[in-house]
């Protein structure tokens, strides 16, 4: 089973011991020992592996989508018409909480694997009020800039400033969306459990902080 | 602490989210929902490709059906402009790939669903969203119309990055006992290699139409120079844009789309040929391997669009040769396909004939592909008809019989009943020959008609010979647009009337698939997920003659055998 931790395998005994219906076998299958080089696995249609995998392909997806944007970057930085984007200083600040929100993010599902849904609710909160701080940060950046006459048409460099901040801006929205989800869903009922999705969030959360401080030093070096 | 819903396993219909027909998540009614989006899409665009070739040859008469509109040079850039979106969104991208792919993946898995069925009918609305885009498009002001193209493109971008991700991740934690990777049908490798390439690529074009939409609406300067423009008159301003950094992205997608409109035929005509000579493929893991190879090159080839832009001088080399290394994993698929064909028992139904039909197309138009893959020939000798003779009998019709082939071969899977093969292979003759006539010459046409480097009296009388074979190729247009009535004949009527109730595995064939009723039932394997015990083109055993399917066990097989 690729993509499965050691947790769900636990899970899956579990499931196997309720009755939840997996791991029937086939009329047959068992007969005249052919089924020995079948690895009998339960058909799990909810099984979290795919979210994993999901997340991983998606993330790639991501990434390939501003590498894409980057490249377009560094060809059109070379132009003639180039005046770079003094970055305001309030990036910084914004930066650092956003490297927080990662950290009390690891620390809301250390509490979650220590079965402590408070805390781990108190630390979630945290970690989405900082990454709501993060956006409204990066709007008042965009009103620093726009107060020194620099805006999205002035020069290819601006453009290039806004495109990069508001495409991740957006991303990070779907970040926090997330969050908010995974922090209200009711995960009785649900089809992965509490622990599968916030780690699921949790490797979109930190990649969205790599890729920012990957755009902040492509910006910032290549000014 | 254990959250699994119960249902799961057995998917019972009651699950929620499958609201209606219409709106369905259900992966057999979305994969249809693709197949008629797409025969919907390939019928307009056929028609058109019969307006402009009818442009062609008598440029004096008005466009049928289009007198209404302006007739303006830009009119006929959209006609083209809708012509190609039609075919290579809605058709090449969407049958092969989201269609089939949708109905049968799974299904040739083992899994009752696709990974995510929500996204799943996400995108599928998504992308009907981006056909009524375009075409609304077609109806806009040039300007405008360029917009809303661009917005579809993005939408349809989207749609197809849900897509993959779907059949990424159904491919990898879906598959069943037994199902390992070696044991896939050709089908399922290419649809699992295609995802991931267009995962890869549609996030380029979807970065592409954000950008340039960001210069076309908001004006900013990502594409476009700020001191060119100031050179600019005001109302120009607009147009003026600096096309050649859009040129790289796009390109980046579109040659790689290419292999994304061809991939999943590779897989289809690798699984039709192996059924019909009953025979494994031949070097089953070589074609794999070269089906990954021409995801791989495919994905790295996006210059050798640009020869005739300029770049740097030590690019061109490279991208030649690694365009030309395209040839090496082509030839190993065709090689395989001829293996597998060779002293086989063929069945001679209509889809095998669309198989072979497919695999001459893409030896004829693969062959034109080495001169365009030089970038010396390709800046000097070749012209624009040499080039669009090339890709469409590469791509677009080599791409459109292996959507035939394998309609004429799943169309039982699909509605229960088969099509009718007396038309089907008067239909198969007609398209055949019509398509030969409408892109051979035109490679003639090219190089006929390419002037730079002939002196002038040459060149006029090239030209009027020129003439003549444009009328042939706009004959043939005709003929092979009026041949489509056949097959419209054969797919409706196979529809109304289904003549008898179809045996459950017409075509013997052994993949899981065929291992339920058909047409498919509303769940796939009656909540008992099947176990597979050999690969997929093991047709018999070799102690008895009986059929070998993938979800049998031996010991099953050796009493049926008894």
């Amino acid at each position: 089973m690729p993509g499965t931790t050691s947790t769900p395998e636990i899970e899956l005994i579990i499931e196997r011991k309720n009755g939840g219906g997996g791991g029937k076998l086939p009329p047959g299958g068992g007969t005249g020992g052919g089924g020995d080089d079948g690895k009998k696995r339960p058909n799990r249609p909810n099984s979290p592996g795919r979210y994993y995998t999901g997340i991983a392909i998606g993330i790639i997806s991501v990434l390939m989508f501003f590498m894409a944007l980057a490249s377009a970057f560094l060809v059109r930085k070379g132009g003639a018409d180039w005046v770079p984007v003094h970055i305001p200083a309030l990036l910084w600040v914004n930066t650092i909480v956003l490297l927080a929100s990662s950290g009390t993010l690891e620390l809301a599902r250390k509490r979650l694997a220590l079965s402590d849904v408070p805390g781990f609710r108190r630390f979630w909160l945290v970690t989405t009020v900082l990454g709501v701080i993060f956006l409204i940060g990066q709007v008042v950046a965009w009103r620093i800039l726009v107060k020194q006459g620099i805006y999205l048409a002035s020069n290819p460099a601006s453009s290039f400033f806004y495109i990069f901040t508001g495409a991740h801006g957006v991303h990070l929205l779907g970040g926090v969306c997330a969050l908010i989800f995974v922090a209200r869903r009711n995960f009785d009922m649900a089809k992965i459990t509490r622990t599968v999705a916030a780690e699921v969030t949790s490797y979109y959360w930190h990649f969205m902080d790599a890729l920012w401080l990957f755009l902040l030093a492509l910006m910032y070096l290549g000014k | 602490m254990v959250t699994y819903d119960d249902s799961g396993n057995a998917s019972a219909p009651t699950g929620s989210g499958r609201s209606g027909r219409v709106f369905s998540t259900r992966h057999k009614t979305i994969g249809l929902q693709y197949l008629w989006v797409s025969l919907a899409s390939v019928f307009v665009g056929m028609v058109l490709s019969a307006l402009l070739r009818m442009h062609a040859s008598w440029p004096d008469s008005a466009i049928p059906f289009l007198g209404a509109l302006e007739t303006t040079p830009e009119r006929f850039a959209a006609v083209r402009l809708l012509h190609g979106s039609l075919m290579v969104f809605f058709v090449l991208t969407a049958a092969p790939q989201l269609g089939f792919g949708n109905f049968l993946l799974p299904l040739q898995i083992g899994a009752e669903e696709m990974a995510f069925p929500s996204l799943n009918r996400l995108s599928l609305w998504l992308t009907v969203a981006s056909l009524a885009g375009m075409t609304a498009s077609f109806f806009r002001p040039l300007s405008e119309g360029i917009d809303l193209w661009l917005v579809s493109a993005a939408i349809f971008s989207l749609a197809a990055l849900f897509s993959a991700l779907n059949f990424c991740v159904t491919t990898i934690t879906l598959r069943t006992s037994g199902m390992t990777l070696p044991r896939m049908p050709a089908t399922v490798w290419a649809w699992f290699v295609n995802a991931i390439l267009s995962m890869l690529i549609f996030s380029v074009l979807l970065a592409g139409c954000t950008a340039i939409l960001s210069d076309r609406m908001l004006g900013s300067n990502l594409f476009s120079t700020a001191a060119f423009l100031a050179q600019q008159p005001a109302n120009l301003v607009r147009q003026a844009s600096l096309p050649v950094l859009w040129q790289r992205l796009f390109w980046y997608f579109a040659q790689a789309e290419v292999y994304v409109a061809m991939l999943p035929c590779f897989g289809i005509i690798t699984h039709l040929v192996a059924t019909f000579s009953r025979k494994p493929v031949w070097k089953e893991r070589l074609v794999v391997l070269s089906i990954c190879g021409v995801g791989v090159i495919g994905f790295c080839v996006w210059g050798y669009h640009m020869f005739a832009t300029g770049m740097n001088p030590y690019a061109p080399l490279v991208f030649s040769v690694l365009a030309s290394s395209l040839g090496v994993p082509a030839t190993f698929l065709l090689a395989s396909w001829l293996g597998t064909l060779w002293n086989a028992r063929i069945q001679f139904t209509t889809s095998v004939l669309f198989a072979i039909g497919f695999i001459s197309l893409f030896i004829a138009g693969g062959l034109s592909g080495i001169f365009l893959a030089r970038h010396d020939l390709a800046r000097a000798a070749v012209s624009q008809d040499f080039v669009i003779g090339h890709f469409h009998l590469v791509m677009g019709v080599a791409a459109t019989f292996a959507i035939l082939a394998g309609l004429f071969f799943w169309f039982p899977k699909l509605f229960g009943c088969r099509m009718n093969e007396t038309l089907g292979k008067t239909h198969f003759w007609l398209t055949f020959t019509g398509v030969y006539f409408i892109f051979m010459p035109m490679h003639w046409m090219g190089l006929l008609t390419q002037s730079t480097l002939l002196p002038e009296a040459q060149r006029m009388a090239l030209a009027s010979a020129g003439k003549s074979i444009r009328t042939v190729v706009t004959v043939a247009t005709i003929w092979t647009v009026g041949a489509q009535v056949l097959f419209a004949v054969n797919f409706f009527g196979s529809l109304v009337r289904p003549k008898t109730v179809e045996a459950d595995n017409p075509w013997r064939a052994s993949t899981l698939e065929w291992s339920i009723p058909s047409p498919a039932p509303e769940e796939n394997f009656s909540g008992q997920a099947p176990v597979v015990y050999r690969g997929a083109y093991e047709f018999t055993e070799p102690s008895s003659d009986e059929l070998a399917p993938q979800h049998l066990s031996p010991g099953l097989l050796a009493q049926k055998a008894r």
